[in-house]
């Protein structure tokens, strides 16, 4: 098998692995877009669903991070847009371990983190998606691709997005 | 030009999350992947349960009428699976696409959605009228040994028609909401697009 949860040749891998590899992906893409605690978890599991149902369709023509990362993104979008109510600001796990090896660093993250993620969700939907994509380390390209926008194209949306998180997350601060 | 360390940012963001959120995710998965298998062992075995029955009946008693009504019953069950089946691609496609593409077939399954709520709203006068008047005509006798029997139907059918008004009226005051919505969505897209940096 392949690492990080690539395919094996033009099988793609078993939902099983694709949870252990890129759960912690699926799962912060959840979180940018649902504030609610609930709805976070009903928007995680259809983002599953979809993915278990897409996954036969998988021919490895992009890699599997970003094949599960349109679905995820996909379905959230769909998701927020028929919640009829305002995204509310909510709770994000601090990740204040015990074992932590400095706990007041690791206090400024959980802090800076909630800044973020905070300025995140009170993004556009279509600038909120780019930053995420950007976020979650994919390249430029990739990206546009992803988007399917024009190079220039993403460089607008991404340098508006920044600016707008920017002057967020100083409001927030 | 914003001069936000998105780099740094990034690694933040990308934290491996707690060990107890990724075993809350993990079942979360697990929950998902059973109902999903489950889901289709049982649409198998419900075309399996009815082919089987189908077949039974039409051999057990192989006369014309039988053998019509079972090759119908096969018809309508093979017609359920190929539209699911098409349902499924749609959906699939929207999901692997872009979130215009997405939001563009919402907007038209809404449409048409609207269309036939607004179309069944339409029919559902004429139809009660029609409906009462056949109901008339072939219980003539019925109603005039009983009137109150016509009167329970005729209130009955009454509230049957104005509790599928009211949610086709209700159905369709969402859809209109959520349309606005979706609309409002698919151009934000689009201004992301055709605006100049302020």
């Amino acid at each position: 098998m392949a690492a990080n949860g690539e395919s094996d040749g033009d099988r793609p891998p078993p939902f099983e692995r694709i949870v252990a590899d890129h759960g912690a992906l699926i799962s912060r893409i959840a979180m940018s877009y649902e504030a609610d605690a609930g709805l976070r978890e009903d928007l995680t599991q259809q983002i599953f669903l979809a993915i278990w149902q897409a996954l036969p369709s998988y021919r490895g023509d992009a890699s599997l991070k970003t094949f599960i990362a349109r679905i995820a993104q996909n379905r959230a979008i769909s998701f927020v847009a028929r919640q009829v109510r305002q995204a509310p600001v909510a709770e994000i796990p601090e990740r204040l371990e015990a074992d932590a090896p400095d706990p007041e660093q690791s206090a400024m993250d959980a802090s800076d983190r909630r800044v973020l993620l905070d300025a995140t969700r009170r993004l556009p939907l279509p600038q909120r998606e780019v930053i995420v994509l950007v976020l979650e380390g994919f390249s430029y390209p990739e990206i546009a691709e992803m988007l399917d926008i024009a190079p220039n194209a993403l460089a607008l949306r991404l340098s508006r997005a920044k600016a707008a998180l920017k002057s967020m997350m100083e409001q927030s601060r | 030009m914003s001069d936000l360390d998105l780099e740094r940012l990034g690694e933040m963001w990308r934290a491996d999350p707690e060990p107890a959120e990724m075993d809350a995710l993990r079942r979360s998965a697990q929950t998902v992947a059973r109902r999903a298998r489950w889901g289709q062992a049982v649409d198998y075995a419900i075309a399996l349960l009815v082919a089987g029955v189908v077949v039974y009946l039409a051999l057990s008693n192989p006369e014309a009428d039988t053998l019509l009504v079972g090759g119908a019953a096969i018809l309508v069950l093979l017609g359920g699976q190929i539209r699911q089946r098409r349902l499924r691609e749609v959906e699939l496609r929207s999901l692997t696409g872009t979130a215009e593409e997405m939001l563009d077939q919402s907007i038209e399954r809404l449409r048409t959605s609207r269309r036939h709520n607004r179309w069944s709203l339409v029919c559902l006068g004429p139809a009660m009228f029609v409906g009462y008047g056949l109901a008339s005509t072939t219980g003539r006798e019925r109603l005039a040994a009983d009137p109150t029997v016509g009167a329970i139907w005729l209130g009955a059918i009454i509230a049957v028609m104005a509790a599928l008004v009211i949610y086709l009226l209700s159905s369709l005051r969402n859809q209109k909401r959520e349309l606005e919505r979706l609309t409002a969505l698919r151009q934000s897209y689009a201004n992301e697009t055709d605006q100049p940096t302020a």
